[in-house]
């Protein structure tokens, strides 16, 4: 066996390491479903009769991450307590908008109603509005508990649901007509996403955050904004200047790597600049004689 | 009322760790989880440099985040400030983990071992499975409390209902008590010295108050 | 929540004691739940008269994992692999308990059939049993075989000289009954503090008694290269360059002398307590009167020379006078008749010597502003309180709240008198040897009786205290060793008692293995060599080669809890009964180790607090059986009896002797112990046996504080203090040196140089320096000074195999690394957690670096030891330790036979972090 060598100075923060993955996976597959939902409510509202797949695909993706949050908790065949707590636990409250967010989303099926398919994805933007309400009182992780990750989760959410929808709706969806003004809606949402995300790094930075976190952030910035944001905005510019079959590519190319993009922010902000509080030292104490000094909260920015 | 809390006084703590082994004895935590710790921090630039030993652990914070955003109930205050986890309804979804700002929160998937050859005769007296998959961290040995005080103990000041780390303080950095009875032991304490608490701008009302110099 | 508080479970609180390091006993109780030990928690009764509130100490903690670590050595074993060495597998195969005795039995009896001397006149049998002492509190009734055996030779040692505060024990002993030095502590305002790590070394009376002082405001001035834990929790850290010390303290003493007032001294203390009035003639000898032999002082009222011990009189502390009729008495009986010969008074002497030690002098050398050495000097003085009193037990004592500490490297070595001279030099100036508040010794171990400091301080020559200087006269020198380290050859001030040996300079007595100096012929190992609780090859130095020297020795008995690099040599391994199996009792209280001074005294018990594991037997059994099997039960009963377990069976008004030839158990002969200790304890009226010490765990009675200090006991023998004139020590210097050279031995002479009347700066850095040019290297080459310190967790303990403590040791920064100055660190490209090698003139050792700026520049640390190859759990450390590249050089060792843990070294990366 071989003994661990570790810095044992942990006073500054660290990278959480009890959600991973997995935990990521929840708020991808949310994210991308609910997202994905509200743009299909927008198709259907524009004319198409489309239910039943924009439906399947949505709450597939929303309970892909269910099952991915199930595999990462500890007690799972008690799952079920996650609906004890409606008073303060968002992630009861997420549990408990699962439920009606299936409900009415089977009935849409089962009826081939396109109103119901418009409720589900009202449900589900609550339900997206329930995860970014989960991170934001993670109170532990400076990085989460930052009131602007609630628009950036649903930012993203949106533009995620608009990249999936930009790669198979053209497939599934009764007339490609309906999506017509999908590209610059796509646009409008990476942007905003863009400039959510932008502002979110610079108000960690201008406000003190661990320095863990910024480094993290600041690492995947140009990745999240080239791949993620600028290049599928020039497809999607591209697909609405050209024309005929290049364009149609152009633009699913552009949503996937939108979509991508956002999966990315995601698994960056869960499991990779999810830096934890650390500790601060209130005050350097007196030692027999003398006066107190400032103390220190060792890993953080200046604000 | 009754508020228990904890009163580290750091001009005191000389970070000897028996605090720890007094908490990882008195928990039977596996090894690696410590519930009570002493950080070692240092501060400044050669040559003007300080070192200082820190205590940290669960805070039982006034207000605490954990037991907000635990969707199962399993976190709960009690009436004594203590904030406790019913291990059986807790999911180990670790929630209150990334809700603790103190990292005071702690979740062992699988049983953990002192030595790889095997369980050590104690490790199986003491093995719980009940603690595995779910949230745990210091209770303020709050079944040393409770039972201290069915007999008529005082906590913080007979050490039968004291927690373990406080008992074991081999610097008299540590005190247990009731900070809302004002002839208590700690507000005693802390009337007398100037001290501050831990993450104060978050609002959560930690209970461990960190005395950093006599009140002049 | 704790999970064993199921209802249906037998639970058991069972009181014993932890003794693992020298700042022991502690007080403890064991809950056992089930038959199973669980958890330790302090002996809440004990509270009371314990001085540090009846606290434990983190090791004790470890004591659970212990007893069921997977790596216990469950049953005896022998060697089958006739070949040793590191890269030798020893075999060992499982026998019973009856063959390893039989075995043992066996050798002893053949080498009692050949003598227990060899041919050299040195002991067939060598024992070495861990620091301080403290594997005395374990073995039971060991030392009474030992006894009963007779010739026994304690040299080889397990680091004592090295990792030991050496230099303290021999002239703290000389000059105030101060095996270990310590501070005053409830009573202290003010502690400079030369490297004195007690935050970790002190136990739990040091850290809570220190504790307490900062509450009270008290101040700690920590001078050392790195920020230790007791440097953190001081009100100032100084960063000195290492081995620098002594000129640091010459130059306090001089601003003392020169820049302050003489009325800030204690000038009653410094005439009548100390030798500064003692007129020193022109050959650096006392001037003493022709008709009585006695040193002179001089007398200011009647303006005349009168003796040491006249009453009613002035002496001068200052000045040059003229005798009309004296003599000096020199080596050898040299001596010098003088008529009209001018005295300078000791004090004068030392005052004019220490003219030259100017802060700014000593700045240059240490790196410290002379600024700094100016400030502790001054606030030296001003928490001496020269004048106040304070009375103790309705005895009005003088107050003198400031001492000085030395760390363990700070006094060991070249430099070492100096230090210590220095320290309680500082203490007699302002009358605060011995005083409340002051500089204490605790402990006695050179002197008789051990057990009682004021008892052992017998008035001798001169108005000092007497001391049991090993001869050095022609007569009775002893020119050939009589034991493997040479220790009372080489060493008067070693003296002659049960600790001597082991005292001794140890490393000479591995050094000599290698190589005997030719003046003697080649020693030869022990015939059969029994350790327990130590772990010499790791724990000293040069570690391989004392490894490879272990090797040699023909028959070795390990006690073994797990196996481990000194064990690997063995060729039987007994495995005892752990700290929670086996059964002693032991005295507490009164005045121990470190900081170990109570207001009570009395009894611990030790017991097994769970059945012992099968196969593992309690020392006093095998003690027992060792003593049967050699023919040598009357006289280890006898031994024991007369107290030799700690104990002796009979007193005023009770008796419990053993009868000389029944073989006794184990639980026999402590419940007459017990019934002994009780009686003694209560002066007759209460007798309590064993069943009671089970449940009770101990017994006291009052201790008088008086007794903490020297002091009233010195003003009701009229003794002096040997201060600062150091007569004594000059004569039998060169009166050893005499007797070496006669015998054509030069070896020694730089050591000889130490016997100074006044202690002398040498360029002491240089030494080192100089024997990394010797070993074939450049000081450039080696530019860092690698240093090492005691972790609480770990110092003492023996327990590196134990996960519990390493956890807790890991939280401290540096455990297991290489510490080093992270601004240093960068400009070298190393950083955190990078593999490195450092390495000395000698070899290389290898670890991970901890970066930190609370160290010097030019220094290195690694804390506590390590390098393990063989330890259970130890081996997998990949943790770096000084003693792997530190020399064994007779260059680096001092007068008193001791080195310091230092050495120069270079640092290298050799690898990333993980």
């Amino acid at each position: 066996m071989s003994v661990r060598f570790d810095n044992p100075d942990r006073a500054e923060p660290w990278a959480q390491r009890h959600w991973d993955l997995r935990a990521a996976g929840n708020f991808i597959g949310g994210g991308t479903g609910t997202g994905f939902l509200a743009l299909a409510a927008i198709v259907v509202l524009a004319g198409s009769k489309t239910v039943l797949p924009f439906i399947v695909i949505g709450l597939g993706f929303v309970a892909l991450g269910l099952f991915c949050v199930w595999l990462e908790i500890g007690r799972m065949f008690r799952a079920a307590n996650v609906l004890f707590h409606p008073q303060t636990s968002w992630m009861t409250r997420e549990a408990l908008v699962a439920a009606p967010l299936f409900g009415v989303g089977l009935f849409a099926i089962w009826f081939d109603d396109r109103m119901a398919l418009v409720a589900t994805a009202a449900v589900g933007l609550a339900f997206l509005y329930c995860q970014a309400r989960i991170l934001q009182a993670s109170k532990g992780i400076p990085a989460w508990r930052h009131p602007l990750v609630v628009p950036l989760i649903i930012a993203t959410g949106l533009a995620e649901g608009a990249g999936l929808m930009g790669v198979i709706g053209w497939f599934v969806v009764d007339d490609r007509f309906y999506m017509q003004f999908l590209p610059p809606l796509f646009a409008v949402l990476l942007v905003a996403r863009f400039l959510v995300w932008r502002t979110y790094i610079r108000r960690l930075g201008r406000e003190g955050a661990p320095l863990g976190t910024l480094a993290v952030l600041r690492h995947y910035q140009p990745m999240i904004f080239g791949f993620g944001h600028l290049a599928p905005f020039v497809l999607f510019l591209m697909g609405y200047v050209i024309s005929g079959r290049s364009a149609l590519l152009s633009v699913m190319l552009g949503a996937a790597m939108a979509l991508v993009g956002g999966w990315l922010i995601k698994v960056v902000l869960i499991t990779q600049a999810a830096y934890n509080q650390g500790f601060q030292l209130p005050k350097i104490p007196v030692r027999g004689i003398g006066m107190p000094r400032p103390g220190a909260k060792p890993g953080w920015s200046e604000p | 009322m009754t508020k228990y809390g904890i009163v580290a006084d750091l001009r005191r703590c000389v970070g000897c760790q028996t605090c720890t082994a007094a908490c990882r004895h008195a928990n039977a935590t596996p090894p690696g989880v410590q519930w009570r710790k002493v950080l070692d921090i240092e501060t400044g630039e050669y040559p003007d440099v300080q070192r200082t030993f820190l205590p940290v652990g669960c805070m039982h914070c006034d207000d605490p985040p954990c037991m907000h955003v635990c969707p199962s109930t399993a976190t709960r205050k009690r009436d004594d400030g203590i904030v406790v986890i019913l291990y059986e309804l807790c999911i180990g979804c670790a929630y209150c983990a990334v809700a603790c700002p103190y990292q005071a929160r702690f979740k062992i998937q699988e049983r953990t071992l002192a030595y790889v050859e095997g369980a050590t005769k104690n490790e199986d007296t003491r093995f719980d499975p009940a603690m595995l998959g779910v949230a745990q961290k210091c209770t303020f040995c709050v079944d040393r409390i409770d039972d201290g005080l069915a007999k008529g103990l005082k906590p913080g000041v007979d050490p039968e209902a004291t927690p373990a780390c406080v008992n074991s303080c081999i610097a008299g950095a540590l005190h247990f008590g009731n900070v809302d009875d004002k002839d208590s032991n700690v507000s005693r304490y802390l009337a007398k010295t100037e001290w501050s608490r831990m993450h104060e701008e978050l609002e959560t009302g930690p209970n461990i108050y960190y005395v950093w110099d006599e009140k002049r | 929540m704790a999970p064993d508080g199921a209802s249906a479970r037998e639970v058991k609180r069972v009181p014993t004691y932890c003794y693992q390091c020298v700042a022991g006993p502690e007080l403890l109780t064991v809950k056992v739940v089930d038959g199973v030990a669980t958890e330790v928690e302090p002996n809440f009764k004990s509270a009371d008269v314990h001085p540090a509130n009846g606290k434990i100490c983190v090791k004790a903690f470890g004591l659970v994992q212990k007893l069921y670590n997977p790596h216990r050595i469950t049953t005896p074993m022998k060697r089958t692999n006739p070949k040793k060495g590191k890269d030798q597998d020893p075999g060992f195969v499982p026998i019973s308990w009856d063959e390893a005795l039989d075995l043992i039995a066996a050798k002893l009896n053949e080498l009692a059939a050949k003598g227990k001397v060899n041919e050299q006149g040195m002991p067939r049998i060598a024992a070495s049993f861990g620091g301080g002492g403290t594997p005395t509190q374990y073995m039971g009734t060991f030392p009474s075989f030992l006894g009963a055996w007779g010739p026994v030779d304690f040299s080889f040692g397990s680091g004592q000289g090295v990792k030991c505060t050496h230099s303290e024990h021999l002239y703290g002993e000389f000059w105030h009954r101060a095996f270990t030095v310590c501070p005053d502590t409830p009573y202290a305002k003010l502690i400079v503090s030369f490297g004195a790590n007690v935050e970790a070394s002190g136990g739990v009376c040091a850290v809570w008694r220190h504790a307490e002082a900062r509450g009270r405001g008290a101040r700690r001035i920590q001078i050392e290269p790195h920020l230790s834990v007791t440097g953190a929790t001081s009100s100032k850290w100084i960063p000195i360059r290492p081995r620098t010390d002594p000129a640091f303290m010459f130059a306090m003493i001089h601003a003392i002398l020169f820049e302050h007032p003489r009325d800030r001294l204690d000038i009653p203390f410094l005439k009548h307590r100390s030798s500064s009035p003692y007129l020193v003639g022109p050959n650096g000898f006392f001037l003493r009167d022709p008709a009585s032999g006695k040193p002179l002082m001089w007398d200011s009222r009647l303006d005349r020379p009168v003796l040491f011990d006249a009453a009613d009189v002035d002496p001068a502390l200052e000045g040059t006078f003229r005798v009309a009729k004296a003599y000096e008495l020199g080596a050898d009986g040299q001596r010098w008749d003088h008529a009209d010969v001018l005295g300078a008074t000791s004090f004068t002497k030392m005052v004019e010597h220490l003219r030259q030690y100017t802060p700014e002098w000593a700045a240059k050398i240490c790196d410290v502003p002379a600024e700094s050495i100016r400030f502790v000097a001054s606030e030296y003085l001003d928490a001496a309180c020269v004048g106040q009193t304070i009375e103790i037990e309705g005895r009005t004592l003088p107050l003198r709240p400031v001492s000085v500490q030395l760390g363990k490297t700070v006094n060991n070595g070249w430099g070492g008198y100096d230090t210590c001279w220095s320290r309680t030099m500082l203490a007699v100036l302002i009358g605060g040897l011995e005083t409340p508040g002051g500089t204490l010794g605790t402990t006695v171990r050179l002197n008789r009786p051990a057990d009682n400091k004021q008892a052992s301080a017998k008035p001798g020559p001169d108005g000092f205290m007497d001391y049991p200087m090993n001869p050095t006269d022609k007569e009775n020198w002893i020119g050939m060793p009589q034991v493997r380290n040479a220790n009372r050859t080489l060493i008067p001030l070693v003296a002659n008692s049960p600790w001597s040996q082991a005292l001794g300079p140890t490393h000479l007595a591995w050094l000599f293995q290698q190589e005997t100096p030719p003046e003697w012929p080649q020693m030869q190992p022990p015939d059969l060599w029994f350790v327990y609780r130590t772990n010499p090859a790791i724990s000293f130095w040069d570690t391989p080669t004392i490894s490879a020297v272990m090797a040699k020795f023909p028959f070795t008995v390990c006690f073994a809890f797990t196996r481990d690099e000194t064990n690997h040599m063995a060729d039987i391994l007994l495995p005892d009964c752990t700290d929670m199996e086996g059964l002693q009792l032991i005295r507490i209280g009164g005045t121990k180790y470190v900081e170990q001074f109570w207001h009570h005294q009395g009894v611990a018990l030790r017991q097994p607090v769970v059945p012992p594991m099968e196969g593992a037997r309690d020392f006093t059994w095998v003690s027992t059986e060792l003593a049967k099997r050699t023919g040598l039960l009357a006289s280890y009963n006898t031994y024991i009896s007369r107290g030799a377990a700690g104990i002796p069976l009979r007193g005023p008004n009770y008796d419990y002797t053993l009868a000389p030839d029944v073989a006794y158990s184990h639980e026999d002969i402590w419940d007459r112990s017990c019934k002994a200790a009780s009686m003694e304890i209560s002066e007759g009226k209460e007798e309590r046996d064993l069943a009671w010490f089970k449940e009770n765990g101990f017994l006291v009675k009052s201790f008088s504080q008086l007794d903490w200090y020297l002091y009233p006991t010195m003003v009701e023998r009229n003794m002096r203090f040997e201060l600062p004139y150091q007569e004594r020590l000059k004569r039998i210097g060169l009166e050893l040196g005499n007797r070496l050279h006669e015998k054509n031995i030069h070896w020694w002479d730089a050591q000889l140089e130490e016997y100074a009347a006044l202690p002398e700066w040498q360029d002491f850095p240089a030494k080192w320096e100089n024997v990394v040019v010797k070993m074939g290297g450049t000081p450039e080459e080696y530019p860092f000074w690698l240093l090492t310190s005691r972790s609480m967790q770990f110092s003492w303990g023996n327990n590196v195999a134990i996960q519990m403590i390493r956890e807790m040791a890991r939280n401290m920064r540096g455990v297991g690394g290489v510490l080093m100055n992270a601004t240093r660190a960068k400009e070298m490209g190393i950083a955190e957690g990078d593999l490195v090698e450092v390495r000395s003139p000698l070899r290389a050792t290898k670890g991970r670096v901890a970066l930190a700026q609370g160290i010097r520049p030019d220094t290195l640390l690694i804390i506590a030891q390590f390098d393990h190859w063989a330890t259970p759990f130890a081996k997998d450390f990949e943790s770096p330790s000084l003693n792997t590249v530190m020399p064994i050089s007779l260059d680096l060792t001092d007068s008193t036979g001791s080195g310091a843990d230092v050495t120069r070294v270079a640092i290298k990366k050799i690898g990333g972090a993980r």
